[in-house]
């Protein structure tokens, strides 16, 4: 039962950080029409900044200046390397951001070493912690209450303001939006560094959790994926249910058949597919014409 | 019969330089990589029927080359100890992959397209990784053999040594190419090429355009499997790593690189690219993916029409509805239409 409830709070808790990564990248993929491959490195390298960062200036400066650095490479991306291939055949902006995450991660192999190092949690959050039922990792409980508010922060940029309106409007029609006069351009460059950050900050906080490799980031882009095909793109909601249903179904299946755990989300979602062909919370949008 | 029409055939050519390349290649001591170009091109050139002509971005068509030299290999172990039956039967295994996958694809295009196929090569992926009872898992299915070709029983013609491999490649790199061309120059590689320029039109003009697109993922897939089961044979095994995602961008890079997206023989060049670069730069540096990354990002920013299409030689093997520039797509005509929908 304690092991149940464990792995229930730990689907729980990976599924908000999934939640966080999808919401990044999905917003990068409504915007820009961009599959961002980078979106992995990006959580990686979040990851790596705060390692070095925080022999530095400790752990919470860390937490902040880890994402801004990552936000600020995500602009340089933008700026430099996808605002020349917009308008172009999807495929490119898919290959032009596989070669940066390619380059990055080897970029991490070069500089951090290819071997795994750890990133330590706070000095508060060490440790376990008795919640009556169960001992629980401080540490985790701490993550899920930073992607909570992260999420709460997506939410209401999204929700409240005006650059929340103008991406939700570009998704269902980007033409419309240019010709109402929006600074397509600026948006883009913004949402793209948002991204990143977010990609970034969730790898300082996945950090301590996981021991840190090169490969992190690999492994994190394809839930990331998953969620956003089984929430629907576009759907702020879709992306949390989505999250939370592949971070319980990784969690779960580790009870049940341990070997299932990276596989279940691909089933959940063949299923999701055949039933909602656009993902459970997805509308149609310009992405697929 | 005017034979110098046919000698200046670029097909011909393709084929004549691949012929004689032995005789450069053996002294370099670079056999196997010469056959694994020819393997690549026979994959990237059926790859690009989906890409280049029908226009569908896939980014998992690695999870066909895989699955094929898997089925070869199984074919191998538990049907029959041969070479054409087990490709036989990686063909129509993929086929039957391809047919299944496509029914999700077919009604999906551009971005969304691109996604799927991610995500369902990587569901592969981990398949084939965690199923060691039947791939072997990790470390591989090992074991497969090169063994001798069997004319109905009439006579025999060994297969081991890498000479005699590589023109056994080498003939169905020609029968491919052969059909490929056929293919592109009928009827129906014509309504492949429509969906790509305006999927809308193609379907207001009568054609059943998702039976087309699966049709295409068949074909695409169909070459995945025949090119990954001649590697199996080349390596001897088969191994999951070919159908991860990394490992996919490979061939949708063979093709760009060559200038596949303009010219029927770019994804040939592209191969040859490829296959020489990978095999320098991880000879002198062992961070080949940081010059790779850096190659394919350069590519895609200063060059993204590849090199035949950069020399603007796209138009000698092309049909006369590919001489455009197909890398800019139908996004203004799609968005007029959008009303009528």
């Amino acid at each position: 039962m304690a092991e149940l409830l464990a792995q229930l709070f730990n689907g729980l808790v990976l599924g908000l950080l999934f939640g966080v990564m999808a919401l990044g990248f999905m917003m990068i993929l409504s915007v820009m029409e961009v599959i961002n491959f980078s979106h992995g490195a990006l959580f990686a390298l979040g990851a790596y900044f705060a390692l070095t960062l925080q022999k530095f200036v400790g752990y919470w400066p860390a937490l902040i200046l880890a994402p801004v650095f990552v936000g600020l490479l995500g602009l340089a991306i933008e700026r430099f390397g996808i605002r020349r291939i917009y308008g172009k055949d999807p495929l490119f902006g898919l290959l032009l951001t596989l070669g940066l995450a390619m380059a990055f991660e080897e970029i991490i192999r070069i500089v951090w070493g290819k071997t795994g190092s750890s990133l330590a949690p706070p000095a508060f959050a060490a440790g376990p912690i008795n919640l009556g039922i169960l001992w629980y990792s401080k540490y985790l409980l701490f993550l899920a209450v930073l992607s909570l508010v992260l999420l709460f922060l997506v939410w209401l940029f999204l929700e409240k303001t005006q650059y929340g309106a103008i991406i939700k409007a570009g998704v269902s029609d980007s033409e419309m939006v240019l010709a109402l006069g929006k600074n397509l351009n600026r948006l883009r460059t913004l949402v793209f560094g948002l991204g990143a950050a977010l990609a970034g900050i969730a790898g300082v906080i996945a950090g301590p959790m996981w021991s840190l490799k090169p490969t992190m980031g690999t492994e994190i882009l394809m839930p990331s994926f998953v969620v956003v095909v089984i929430g629907g793109i576009g759907s702020f909601w879709g992306a949390i249910i989505g999250g939370l249903i592949v971070g319980l179904s990784k969690s779960l299946s580790i009870l049940i058949y341990p070997r299932m755990s990276e596989l279940a989300m691909y089933f959940i979602m063949a299923i999701v597919l055949v039933l909602r062909p656009r993902g459970i919370m997805g509308e149609k949008s310009l992405l697929e014409e | 019969m005017d034979v110098s029409r046919y000698i200046k055939h670029p097909l011909f050519l393709i084929l004549f330089f691949f012929f004689i390349a032995p005789v450069a290649v053996i002294p370099l001591g670079g056999m196997s990589l010469a056959i694994e170009v020819m393997i690549w091109a026979v994959f990237a050139m059926g790859f690009n029927i989906l890409l280049g002509y029908t226009g569908l971005p896939s980014f998992g068509h690695g999870l066909f080359f895989g699955c094929g030299a898997y089925l070869f290999g199984l074919f191998q172990h538990h049907v029959i100890k041969g070479v054409w039956i087990p490709l036989a039967g990686s063909i129509l295994g993929c086929v039957i992959i391809a047919a299944l996958l496509a029914i999700f694809m077919a009604k999906k295009r551009g971005i969304y397209h691109a996604l799927l196929t991610i995500a369902f090569t990587q569901m592969f992926f981990f398949i084939a990784f965690q199923w060691d009872a039947v791939t072997g898992g990790e470390n591989g299915l090992m074991g497969i053999e090169r063994y001798p070709l069997s004319f109905f029983g009439l006579f025999n013609i060994g297969i081991e040594s890498s000479l005699s491999l590589y023109y056994f490649v080498f003939a169905i790199l020609a029968v491919s190419i052969i059909l490929l061309w056929k293919l592109i120059h009928s009827p129906l590689g014509t309504v492949f090429y429509a969906i790509k320029q305006n999927e809308l039109r193609a379907k207001y003009l009568g054609y059943n355009t998702p039976f087309f697109k699966w049709l295409s993922w068949i074909i695409s897939g169909a070459f995945g499997g025949l090119a990954g089961a001649l590697h199996a044979l080349l390596t001897h095994g088969a191994f999951a790593d070919a159908i991860h995602w990394t490992r996919s961008g490979d061939v949708v890079m063979m093709v760009i690189i060559g200038g596949g997206l303009t010219n029927f023989f770019g994804p040939v060049l592209g191969a040859i690219i490829f296959i020489a670069l990978r095999d320098i730069f991880s000879t002198i540096t062992e961070h080949w993916y940081l010059f790779y990354g850096m190659l394919i990002v350069a590519i895609i920013l200063f060059m993204p029409e590849g090199i035949l299409g950069y020399l603007k030689v796209g138009k000698s093997g092309a049909p006369d509805s590919i001489k455009e520039d197909s890398s800019k797509e139908l996004k203004p005509a799609s968005l007029d239409l959008k009303g009528v929908e």
